[in-house]
């Protein structure tokens, strides 16, 4: 599995320096305009606010990509299905892997862009390991259940930029979690990226120590998603040679 | 890594198979054409009864053949007895490892290397890295694919990309071998190659399954016919009694055309 990764990324040339610029750049341009978006809106914008845009932004890039690639990964490989006996999970398994070498260069930029927005680095960062630990387990968990809802329904894929963008408005990146009113607490409670990205930037971003209720509902959402995921595809996964 | 089997050894049992799969009349399944057929009441779907009660074993040291019309239910058995498809009724017993050489190319990723495309097969087919290492230049001799095998499978041609197939399919040294429609794109002289490797795989007590409408290979190599038609086993026996009873059956005679990989 971890060779089928590196090839497709060595296909796609994401293991050469101006492919891992290229990963880069696109989340580093979209956090550059969302940035001056939230000035011009909010009147606005500091230090803290850009770091904290920027790293959330590679985080939820981290599941998004999970989630569009892992959608069409049993669809897509319809001859290898209909001609070789292999576990099939193996194929959404290799797109989560593929994001996950995606986003691992995203980690030291936003060190760069920590340090030199002169924000303090803190030995509570170190607790970023285990959300993006969460966030991997969710996306695989999505990126699973959505691989094998896409053998029955084939237009899933149409509806990925309007989930991928819903997802993007009401969660924690353009604005802080602590801003949102007690109102609107219900949606905190329902969107998975809620507790995600609020650790997220609170550990890397503020040096914060993680609340761990926050941590435990991410964590529920995350196995929640992976074990419901697998366990639907599992149990339909004989079916897919006749269905691709 | 071949545990030797005695010639005569059971290889495969295929008892009463049935397979029932239901297919889309609609080419994708989608939530838009759903909506749209929503209250119609027209049938989406199709019953198709691909294989009903087929009995079959195969010993090692044999070749069987496996002949019949389009749409007798050849590759889809092949498929239920390399574990793709699942049974609807009857069981397939498989004692032995098998490699699968089927109709549509063995599903290589055609933006990666042949070279990468080999170390992924073998990878899937239960090798480590370093038996493949060890085999590579091997295979890459017996597809005669030159520099090409350093070049993306999408500049390949058919046949290029059958070599490369068939070589990594006969190199794993499978117990069992299924190889379906699959030697037809080759040139002639790598088909005669390949039946070369064929008959000596036979030799070495490994049991093989050949799918084929090329009846000259099929009485060449084989030393066991099976004649399936629509789902159900017609004949099996000898490779000269079955295939004269199916051609007679097609009442195409013993013409040049049928003998030719076409």
């Amino acid at each position: 599995m971890n060779e089928y990764a590196k090839s497709e990324l060595h296909a796609s040339h994401f293991d050469s320096f101006f492919g891992q610029l290229w990963l880069i750049l696109n989340p580093l341009m979209l956090s550059a305009i969302y940035f001056v978006l939230i000035k011009i809106i909010a009147g606005s914008a500091d230090s803290t606010r850009y770091a904290h845009l920027t790293a959330c932004l590679f985080l939820f890039y981290l599941v998004s990509n999970a989630m569009n690639s892992g959608t069409k990964s049993v669809t897509s490989s319809e001859s290898l299905i209909l001609n070789t006996a292999f576990p099939r999970i193996a194929l959404p398994l290799s797109t989560t892997i593929v994001a996950f070498f995606k986003f691992l260069p995203t980690i030291p930029v936003f060190i760069i862009i920590k340090f030199s927005v002169g924000l303090p680095f803190d030995w509570n960062m170190l607790w970023g390991f285990l959300v993006i630990f969460i966030a991997l387990i969710f996306g695989l968990g999505v990126a699973i259940l959505i691989s094998a809802a896409n053998v029955y329904v084939r237009d899933i894929s149409n509806f990925l930029p309007y989930l991928n963008r819903t997802l993007l408005y009401i969660s924690p990146v353009l604005f802080e979690a602590s801003s949102v009113s007690d109102q609107l607490a219900f949606f905190k409670n329902i969107n998975p990226f809620f507790p995600i990205l609020d650790s997220w930037s609170r550990v890397m971003v503020r040096n914060e120590s993680l609340i761990w209720g926050d941590v435990a509902k991410a964590a529920i959402w995350a196995f929640g998603t992976f074990l419901i995921g697998t366990y639907l595809f599992l149990s339909r996964e004989r079916e897919f040679a006749v269905r691709v | 890594m071949f545990d030797p089997h005695k010639a005569g050894e059971i290889a495969v049992s295929v008892q009463n198979l049935g397979l029932i799969y239901k297919t889309t009349i609609d080419k994708k399944l989608s939530l838009s054409n759903r909506v749209k057929h929503l209250g119609r009441g027209t049938k989406q779907t199709r019953i198709v009864n691909a294989l009903d009660g087929v009995n079959l074993d195969i010993d090692y040291g044999n070749v069987l053949g496996v002949v019949g019309a389009n749409g007798a239910g050849k590759s889809t058995m092949m498929r239920v007895i390399s574990g793709i498809l699942p049974p609807t009724s009857g069981r397939v017993e498989v004692y032995g490892k098998v490699s699968t050489l089927l109709a549509l190319g063995v599903g290589f990723n055609k933006q990666l290397t042949g070279r990468e495309n080999v170390i992924l097969g073998g990878l899937a087919s239960g090798l480590s890295r370093d038996e493949i290492e060890s085999h590579f230049e091997e295979i890459a001799d017996f597809a005669e694919l030159g520099e090409a095998i350093d070049a993306p499978m999408r500049t390949y041609s058919s046949g290029m990309y059958a070599r490369l197939g068939f070589s990594v399919a006969v190199t794993v040294k499978p117990d069992i071998l299924i190889v379906d429609e699959a030697l037809s794109t080759g040139d002639a002289r790598f088909k005669e190659k390949s039946l070369a490797k064929l008959k000596e795989l036979r030799g070495d007590n490994r049991a093989l399954i050949l799918v084929s409408h090329a009846l000259g290979t099929i009485r060449d190599v084989c030393n066991d016919v099976a004649w399936l038609h629509k789902g159900k086993l017609i004949q099996r026996g000898m490779p000269n009694d079955v295939v004269d009873a199916y051609q007679e059956f097609l009442a195409v005679g013993k013409s040049a055309v049928v003998n030719e990989d076409v």
